[in-house]
């Protein structure tokens, strides 16, 4: 540091209150005073409950809140691993890092004296370096004097019954006002992005809402998802579950408030013009992908900007895979998906509908032809119970259901429907049928709470009026006379702990049969692969375990070329798994391609 | 109550014609006036009406109308009423009376504003600092007065600091997230 003359000086300026009479108290007392209750001192850091946020540092006007390292505390999904560190020299106790603490750990003390010989002791962590503070907290935040705004903004929706009468879209949407309102409840600490899948800018595009920059946002959240209306309306949004304002309040709509952005866009052209891409050159490389699903379109729409000659193999009339025939319009309606595919087709992407891989073409043409492959099948094949009368009639797997009403077929499920199953696929089936006008009843062999569906879309079948019956498996169907499922019997079951501390498993109560009526049963326990389409050659190439593609950190399978992602290499069984997959299998190729490693 | 709060609005429009009232509920009344009457209407309500207690004087930068504004809030034990005066002074020229020789402890406040606003009160004798030992900024109650660019410049950054690390960067780092550059003007 060079010699601070300013700072050398600065002290002897202390030299003017020479000579004047000092106040002094008469009767100094010998304890020292207890300070008020409310006395902003020392602070203090529950390093538990906080959760490495950067707020208290951000708001700090005087700089003095640095995020460091700590031992013991490792970075996780919602957590940094940072904590703040106070540097006393500079704090002036105005307290507005406390106030703005989303999840309440930072305080202050009543403590204000410290003595030191160390002019260097100026830097604490507050809870590493005074655990005593604990017991002295007297400045601290409640949810009604924090300054974060723990209340979400609601989101319109259709009422409860009004839904059952129509497959209209039940989610209304956020207007601007709304928007930018529930943008601006954002601390932009980012802990999100480490919980996307994909990784997506979340904190950026909610800024720019925030700041009213919708086109900027739209730019940033198509930097790393081809498919954002798609997520804004049906993503698993595993970023909501860690948002820093949930610890204490409603975490920030990030589903949304992408929704928004990408309605504000209102078609094809209108995204290319805003997204304004970069499309390279053509580098003369050719791709093949099998499956127009989320991840086959990412592959190939960010393939295609960077120049390679992308061709899609889908083996049904419309691209979007399980997000089109499998998710029911009234969550995802079906121009919404037009406008994204459009968009893709529009920069250059070659999609071959009606085209079945394994029948139209064979697997070997497409590996042959181009330079890489990318698979993004999907598990396109019902798990069956395996109990007796399943193969009645009117027993239907609920993904079949699906695939027939989103292609615009009827399907003669009568007037009581029993799904099976606790999923969001059962759920969907359920909701579905009650639009049908039929009165649902859901078996699940757990408890509620155990169901993998969304809880939102739970909800909302409860609110439909659709019966859930927790804890009952299923055992047989019986038919009447004419080979028709009319009844269902199923076993109360009792969830008994798992000893190697799994979820608890649900055990049958014996002699507990209970038989419900049925006009229709819809299996919904899950799906599974169908690589049928694998000449030998190659199935005994590629690595598959469980029913799905072995794959490095790229995508890349066991066979150079051969990239797989989507359902049917994560476990994850979502969308914006499906979009990181392809994402990765992007870099994978290039690298493979061009870049020749 | 009521009755006395009409007469007290009645007497002072009566004798200050630029005096407009707004009325709270319980035991508050609000007046309003041109920065010139203030220390008549004080010497007024002090003197004649029995406010005798001068129980607060405050400030409000209006920033967007480019005015300050000046409140005096006093007190009636007798009527047990409190009266509060608004004045509005230009921001650009924050010039006002002192009333110091109404109530001494008005002294205190008016050094406050001049130190915290930057109000001069003509008249007013008091030494220049008051809180703020050898402040060199401009008044630091003003909204536009830039908190961390006057900690930034006026203090230095002591050693053992270099190792805080930014969150945005350090989850990036550690989830592989490639950020663009053009969004990174939204990152906080």
């Amino acid at each position: 540091m060079s010699f601070d003359l300013k700072g050398t000086l600065k002290p002897l300026t202390a030299l003017k209150q020479f000579g004047k009479k000092p106040h002094t108290l008469v009767d100094v007392p010998s304890i020292p005073l207890e300070a008020s209750d409310h006395y902003r001192g020392f602070h203090y850091n529950d390093l538990d409950e906080c959760i490495g946020c950067g707020n208290c540092s951000t708001i700090c006007q005087n700089q003095a809140i640095d995020m460091v390292p700590v031992d013991g505390i490792e970075g996780k999904k919602g957590d940094s691993g940072l904590r703040p560190r106070v540097d006393h020299g500079r704090c002036c106790w105005c307290g507005l890092c406390v106030e703005v603490c989303p999840t309440g750990s930072l305080s202050l003390t009543k403590d204000y004296l410290y003595v030191s010989d160390d002019p260097d002791t100026f830097l604490w962590t507050p809870g590493v370096d005074n655990p005593e503070g604990k017991e002295r907290i007297s400045f601290f935040s409640t949810e009604e004097t924090s300054l974060n705004d723990f209340g979400r903004i609601p989101m319109p929706e259709l009422e409860g019954m009004d839904r059952v009468k129509s497959f209209a879209e039940v989610v209304l949407g956020y207007n601007e006002v709304q928007a930018r309102a529930e943008a601006s409840r954002c601390i932009s600490c980012g802990l999100c992005t480490e919980a996307c899948p994909e990784h997506m800018h979340i904190p950026e595009y909610i800024n720019a809402i925030a700041r009213g920059n919708d086109a900027d946002a739209v730019r940033i959240i198509y930097d790393n998802n081809p498919l954002p209306e798609m997520c804004g309306k049906v993503c698993t949004r595993r970023c909501e579950d860690v948002c820093a304002i949930a610890h204490r309040g409603d975490p920030i709509a990030i589903r949304w408030l992408k929704r928004y952005t990408t309605e504000t866009v209102k078609n094809a052209d209108m995204i290319k013009e805003v997204v304004n891409p970069d499309i390279q050159e053509p580098n003369g490389y050719k791709v093949g992908i099998i499956g127009a699903g989320p991840s086959g379109l990412t592959v190939a729409y960010y393939l295609a900007l960077k120049g390679f000659d992308c061709t899609i193999y889908e083996a049904h009339a419309k691209a979007g895979g399980m997000t089109m025939y499998g998710i029911p319009k009234y969550r995802f309606p079906e121009e919404s998906l037009d406008k994204q595919i459009e968009y893709i087709q529009k920069i250059g992407v070659k999609i071959h509908f009606n085209t079945k891989v394994g029948k139209d073409i064979s697997f070997k043409e497409i590996y042959s032809k181009y330079d890489a492959v990318f698979i993004g099948v999907g598990f396109p094949k019902p798990w069956t119970l395996g109990i007796e009368g399943e193969d009645l009639k009117g027993s239907i797997q609920a993904v079949n259901f699906l695939y027939e009403i989103n292609n615009g077929k009827t399907v003669d499920i009568g007037d009581k429907v029993i799904v099976i199953g606790g999923g969001n696929v059962a759920i969907d089936a359920a909701r579905v049928s009650a639009r049908l006008g039929a009165d649902v009843t859901i078996l699940y062999r757990r408890r509620v709470q155990d169901m993998p569906a969304d809880w939102e879309e739970i909800e909302g079948a409860e609110d439909e009026g659709i019966h859930i019956i927790p804890q009952a498996i299923p055992v047989k169907f019986y038919p009447d006379k004419k080979g028709h499922v009319k009844a269902v019997e199923y076993l109360k079951a009792d969830m008994v702990a798992d000893e190697k501390g799994g979820r608890p498993k649900p055990v049958p109560v014996e002699g507990s049969n209970t038989i419900i009526e049925a006009t229709a049963v819809l299996g919904a326990i899950g799906q599974q692969g169908d690589y049928s389409f694998l000449e030998e050659e190659f199935s005994e190439k590629v690595k598959i375990e469980r029913g799905r593609f072995v794959v490095n950190e790229k995508q890349q399978s066991t066979l150079d070329k051969l990239f797989a992602g989507g359902d049917a290499a994560n476990r994850s069984a979502d969308v914006i798994s499906a979009i990181a997959d392809g994402y990765m299998a992007v870099k994978g190729i290039e690298d493979l391609l061009v870049k020749g490693n | 109550m009521e009755e006395i709060k009409s007469t007290i609005i009645q007497r002072i429009k009566t004798h200050f014609s630029d005096a407009t009232e707004k009325e709270y509920p319980y035991n508050r009344v609000d007046f309003s006036v041109k920065k010139e009457t203030i220390p008549a209407i004080l010497f007024y309500l002090k003197d004649e009406m029995g406010f005798k207690h001068l129980s607060h004087i405050s400030c409000i930068d209006w920033l967007e109308e480019n005015e300050f504004e000046v409140v005096f809030i006093v007190w009636s034990p007798t009527d047990k009423i409190k009266v509060f005066v608004h004045t509005r002074v230009d921001r650009e020229n924050p010039v006002m009376d002192n009333v110091d020789m109404i109530w001494r402890q008005a002294n205190t406040y008016e050094r406050e504003m001049r130190e915290m606003f930057g109000i001069q009160f003509t008249g007013l004798e008091a030494p220049e600092e008051f809180l703020l030992e050898d402040w060199e900024g401009p008044p630091p109650m003003r909204r536009d007065f830039d908190t961390e660019a006057y900690a930034t410049n006026t203090y230095w950054e002591r050693p053992g600091r270099e190792d805080a690390k930014d969150i945005r960067e350090t989850i990036e780092k550690r989830s592989g997230e490639i950020l663009p550059d053009f969004a990174k003007k939204y990152t906080r």
